[in-house]
């Protein structure tokens, strides 16, 4: 799972971070195709719950919103090629052990949009509670091969493993935005991320993912 | 697989066929071209071109292919849309699960729609009437017996399995 980019949406809409990771697709846009796409996608996420199915709204069948933890997505430790670690298991700080989160969690993101397929990509939104939405660009494609009649169990079943992957990892730049960004003394409520360190273990995290 | 409802939009914003299955054990159930000008069509279509538009920004020209939108997924449903050369959109509304359905998008368009309401002679080559009748507007809709009788008999074994 190539992550190409990554966008940070505050609670109204307003694009506050967005990096590239790679020289694809999206590193021709400049940074006001980045602010329509996030407000765009803002919009749509608040559409999204207005077009609920009949058949759904009347059967109330409740939905399991738990997301299974999935252990060491972007860290270090996940990393094979980074050897000079094997032995010592990285810490992240002096109370916290090796992970951001050891327990499965619930998506807030209920009604709202979540996945976007197309032939080139394959894009996942986490929605935190307090409405910042985590938005990564992944270059995989969702299988078109897989079949239609005969459904294949597995691949359905590795698309899903991915959207659950790409939610424990966006969790964890939210971990991270909680770590860089909202201790950070001079950052200003819903403004964009300036800072350097939290742009540096996004880094890292990303290269971590393989 | 589970599939909720159905809709074809043509190049004019116009919603020119829509079924919706209320109750998944009776196939029978629901409704048929109800919804054109109902919000929901509308908000549907407005998510679809919203989000085109993102895609459209964000491909990469150089490898030459399209980016067109496989699917869009919530937290309880997922979209699934096929985009005609012609503008006409096929879009189906299922259950979350991750599930390839462009190929029956495909067929319903080349097997069902070319079939009898392309190659029909009788049938309307475009579905808006005049320049009020365009960008979403438009109040036609596919009466066509045989169209519905096929499209039926072809999404029924998929309702509700």
């Amino acid at each position: 799972m190539a992550i190409e980019t990554i966008l940070i949406i505050n609670k109204s809409g307003g694009l506050i971070y967005q990096r590239n990771f790679s020289e694809s697709f999206a590193s021709k846009l400049n940074s006001n195709d980045f602010l329509i796409i996030a407000s765009t996608i803002h919009s749509v996420f608040a559409i999204t719950s207005q077009i609920t199915p009949k058949a759904l709204q009347i059967t109330q069948n409740n939905v399991d919103y738990v997301i299974p933890y999935i252990p060491m997505v972007g860290m270090e430790s996940s990393n094979p090629q980074q050897t000079r670690n094997a032995n010592v298991p990285v810490k992240l700080g002096s109370y916290k052990g090796p992970d951001f989160f050891k327990e499965p969690f619930i998506s807030w993101n209920k009604s709202g949009l979540r996945q976007l397929s197309t032939d080139q990509f394959t894009m996942y939104i986490y929605q935190t509670m307090t409405g910042l939405k985590f938005v990564a660009l992944s270059s995989n494609v969702l299988s078109t091969n897989a079949g239609t009649m005969n459904g294949s169990i597995d691949k359905t079943k590795a698309v899903n493993v991915a959207s659950q992957v790409a939610d424990n990892f966006l969790r964890k730049i939210y971990c991270l935005y909680g770590d860089y960004v909202m201790k950070d003394p001079f950052y200003s409520m819903e403004m964009p991320i300036k800072s350097e360190l939290f742009d540096k273990a996004v880094k890292r995290m990303v290269n971590n993912l393989l | 697989m589970t599939i909720y409802s159905f809709w074809i939009f043509d190049k004019h914003c116009n919603c020119i066929y829509d079924r919706e299955w209320t109750l998944l054990a009776n196939p029978k159930s629901g409704t048929t071209n109800s919804k054109q000008n109902d919000d929901i069509s509308k908000l549907l279509y407005g998510i679809i071109f919203s989000l085109r538009s993102v895609t459209g920004k964000l491909s990469s020209t150089e490898t030459g292919r399209t980016n067109e939108i496989s699917s869009i997924s919530t937290g309880r449903f997922r979209i699934h849309t096929y985009c005609t050369a012609t503008g006409l959109w096929f879009v189906l509304l299922t259950d979350f699960k991750p599930f390839n359905y462009s190929k029956v998008l495909q067929h319903i368009y080349s097997d069902i729609f070319v079939k009898y309401i392309t190659n029909n002679y009788l049938s309307p080559y475009d579905f808006a009437q005049s320049e009020g009748e365009k960008r979403g507007q438009g109040t036609r809709k596919i009466t066509n017996r045989h169209f519905k009788n096929n499209l039926e008999l072809f999404l029924e074994p998929m309702i509700s399995s």
